[in-house]
């Protein structure tokens, strides 16, 4: 904090800066210093435990020690990283195959929809209850649809038109991501269609009647003006989409189900890692959580900038 | 280059719950080929409305508009072949001038790139914007996005201009500067224009003609001089012209008018004019009327009066007169800018008979105009 006090030996201009300070300091604002404090340690006090956890030997160093304290020199090891980065390795290689093009397919057709909803020269009476079962689609809890997605995907053949796939090697369980990319973008596009169109109404709308009087098609405004300047919109979008998917556990535990299978996600391992009939490995399971979170962290910070922008507009 | 024809062009909006709003009311207008009509109206008339079914943004309700003899009504905006410079600019922010002037040549012909930078580089030297190509529109100034929108509809190289009040979100020195250079492009370029404006000041000084328009009607086309020395009526009257043409209310009594607050004497002429409207509205331009220092009326349609409020300009002073018996709702007369008046001075008002116009009371139409010398230039210019 800048406003701590400084000692004795600072320079008189800086002691008479920092009274100067002091002097400005009521009650109030004590209280919302130290508030913030609080909170801050309050939030990140876990992510700091299972930080140290994960560097600890299991069960001695994580019964001996402090939950928040850094491990000590005798119980300080590398081991469950490792491990943790082999039992995981695949199953984010899997994760990646459904999280990203979902992310991507989602994102681009939900800005397509946002487009056609908000630039397209079409009466505002047909534009409503498309735009109200975008919306109501937001609101449908994934529980309610697990019993039909399943029934839909077994009613769907599938795994005999990828039969190529199968020829050429990969195994047959791969249809599960196949299937959970569709399913993640089918229910990824109305809240990015949102997202975006939330975005697109505040686009000068004489600019679009530029475009168009400057000789552009519909189709060349979006590819040439609209799709350039949604750069912002995109981060946002493809961050909370990718975040969404790469973390669910409800849909990968209905299409792909086990663990044991070769096409098993992230989230499915990470849910069985370090448990087993000696009890938990804590130090394991927190490592592993660090090692899924990740992609997670990596999209935050490559499209970080973008997505402040996007937010704030 | 081409002539542009509206004909009997009509716009209704249908409003949600199913009542008709007619924004363009048959408006028909011939604008001749490398001419520069401005559209003229206060806010509401439809002027925008017009240039916006012009440019196919706007459906055409009824009527038609044709382009160089062919109809173009059906016809998507892209194929057109027309640029229109908007009040905003809506120039795209992602790309430099440079791309933005290009982007209509990319999008609407099939020019060579090597082609296209040569015409975005010689439209750029007729706005002296050169140094500006590599800028984005963020790093501009409102005045050089002005320019760089201007430049990217005068690379088009269309058939016709659209203007959409292109002036009215610059300071007032810059305008008048763009006023003047607007001018000198459009008849270099000699391109068919249509500038829509609420300012009578940059109607009078732009146009070969005006078109003034109110709730949807087109009132009067013709130059500015002829909508300034002969209105078709009050509104176009009272529209044109800065500070506005004075209206008085007067019945009509063989060949005297008498109002609430004085009498005027009619020439024959006049008298003649006005036999058949019960009341009519006498108009007269605040520079027509002349004012004496005095307290007397020696003659026929002088007036006792008293200086309300001086509004002095430099050039000229607007005088609000009010009349000595009744002094509510005065008038404006302007006088010389050297003159000296004060408020609550006594002066006489002369409102000269060859200077004042008479409108039907009832339907506001102009039964007389007032009278002009000899080789006073009303005619087109073009």
């Amino acid at each position: 904090m800048s406003d701590a006090p400084t000692t004795d030996g600072e320079q008189s201009g800086a002691l008479a800066g920092v009274r100067e300070d002091l002097a400005g300091l009521d009650g109030y604002r004590v209280a919302l210093y130290a508030a913030v404090l609080g909170l801050t340690a309050f939030y990140l006090t876990p992510i700091e435990s299972g930080l140290v956890t994960a560097f600890k030997t299991n069960p001695e160093g994580v019964s001996s020690t402090l939950p928040f304290a850094p491990p000590p020199g005798e119980f300080f090891t590398l081991e469950k990283w490792e491990t943790a980065v082999q039992a995981l390795g695949r199953g984010m290689v899997n994760s990646a195959l459904y999280a990203v093009p979902a992310t991507v397919i989602s994102a681009l057709l939900g800005s397509f929809a946002a487009y056609g909803l908000t630039q397209a020269d079409w009466r505002a009476r047909y534009k409503a209850p498309i735009l109200a079962m975008f919306v109501a689609a937001i609101f449908i809890p994934y529980q309610a649809v697990l019993v039909p997605l399943s029934q839909f995907w077994g009613s769907v053949p599938l795994a005999e038109v990828l039969t190529p796939l199968w020829v050429a090697g990969v195994p047959r369980a791969y249809t599960g991501v196949i299937e959970l990319i569709v399913t993640h973008v089918a229910y990824g596009i109305p809240i990015c269609m949102v997202l975006f169109r939330g975005y697109y109404t505040t686009v000068s709308e004489e600019m679009i009647e530029a475009a168009r009087l400057d000789g552009a098609t519909f189709a060349r405004v979006y590819r040439r003006i609209v799709f350039p300047i949604s750069t912002p919109m995109f981060a946002v979008v493809l961050i909370y989409q990718f975040t969404q998917i790469w973390n669910d556990l409800l849909f990968a535990l209905i299409l792909v189900s086990t663990e044991s299978s070769p096409a098993a996600p992230v989230v499915l391992i990470l849910a069985g890692l370090g448990e087993s009939q000696e009890g938990q490995d804590f130090a394991l399971r927190m490592a592993g959580a660090f090692v899924a979170a990740l992609p997670t962290l990596i999209v935050y910070v490559l499209f970080g900038d973008e997505f402040a922008e996007g937010v704030a507009s | 280059m081409a002539r542009l024809e509206l004909d009997d062009v009509r716009k209704v909006f249908t409003d949600d719950d199913g009542s008709d709003i007619v924004a363009v009311d048959d408006v028909s207008v011939d604008i001749a080929d490398g001419e520069f009509l401005v559209l003229v109206g206060p806010s509401g008339c439809g002027k925008s409305t017009t240039l916006r079914m012009i440019a196919g943004l706007e459906s055409v309700s009824g009527g038609d508009i044709r382009l160089g003899g062919r109809s173009i009504v059906n016809k998507k905006p892209q194929n057109r072949d027309i640029a229109m410079v908007f009040q905003s600019y809506a120039l795209y922010p992602h790309m430099t001038t440079r791309q933005n002037m290009s982007f209509g040549l990319e999008e609407s012909t099939d020019l060579s790139d090597e082609e296209i930078a040569e015409r975005v580089e010689n439209a750029a030297d007729l706005l002296s914007i050169p140094e500006l190509l590599d800028r984005k529109p963020g790093e501009l100034s409102g005045g050089q996005q002005q320019r760089v929108a201007l430049g990217r509809a005068i690379v088009r190289e269309p058939e016709v201009f659209l203007m959409d009040e292109p002036l009215s979100n610059l300071d007032a020195k810059l305008r008048s500067q763009m006023r003047t250079e607007l001018q000198r492009i459009q008849e270099d370029l000699d391109t068919t224009t249509v500038y829509v404006t609420h300012d009578q000041t940059e109607a009078m000084t732009m146009g070969d003609r005006i078109a003034v328009l109110d709730g949807g009607e087109l009132q009067q086309a013709g130059t500015p001089l002829e909508c300034y020395h002969r209105p078709a009526n009050r509104f176009v009257a009272g529209f044109i012209g800065e500070p506005s043409m004075n209206f008085f209310d007067m019945d009509v009594e063989g060949d005297r008018l008498v109002g609430d607050r004085f009498e005027y004497a009619l020439t024959d002429e006049q008298a003649t004019a006005v036999a058949n409207a019960g009341t009519v509205t006498l108009g007269i331009r605040p520079e027509d009327i002349a004012v004496t220092v005095g307290s007397e009326a020696t003659a026929d349609n002088e007036f006792p009066t008293v200086v309300d409020v001086v509004e002095p300009m430099g050039n000229e002073n607007a005088v609000y007169l009010g009349f000595e018996a009744d002094p509510t709702n005065p008038f404006v007369a302007t006088v010389g800018g050297m003159r000296q008046l004060d408020a609550d001075e006594r002066v006489v008002a002369r409102f000269p008979a060859d200077a004042i116009h008479l409108f039907d009371g009832a339907t506001g139409e102009a039964l007389h105009n007032r009278a002009l010398d000899e080789g006073a230039e009303v005619e087109p210019r073009v």
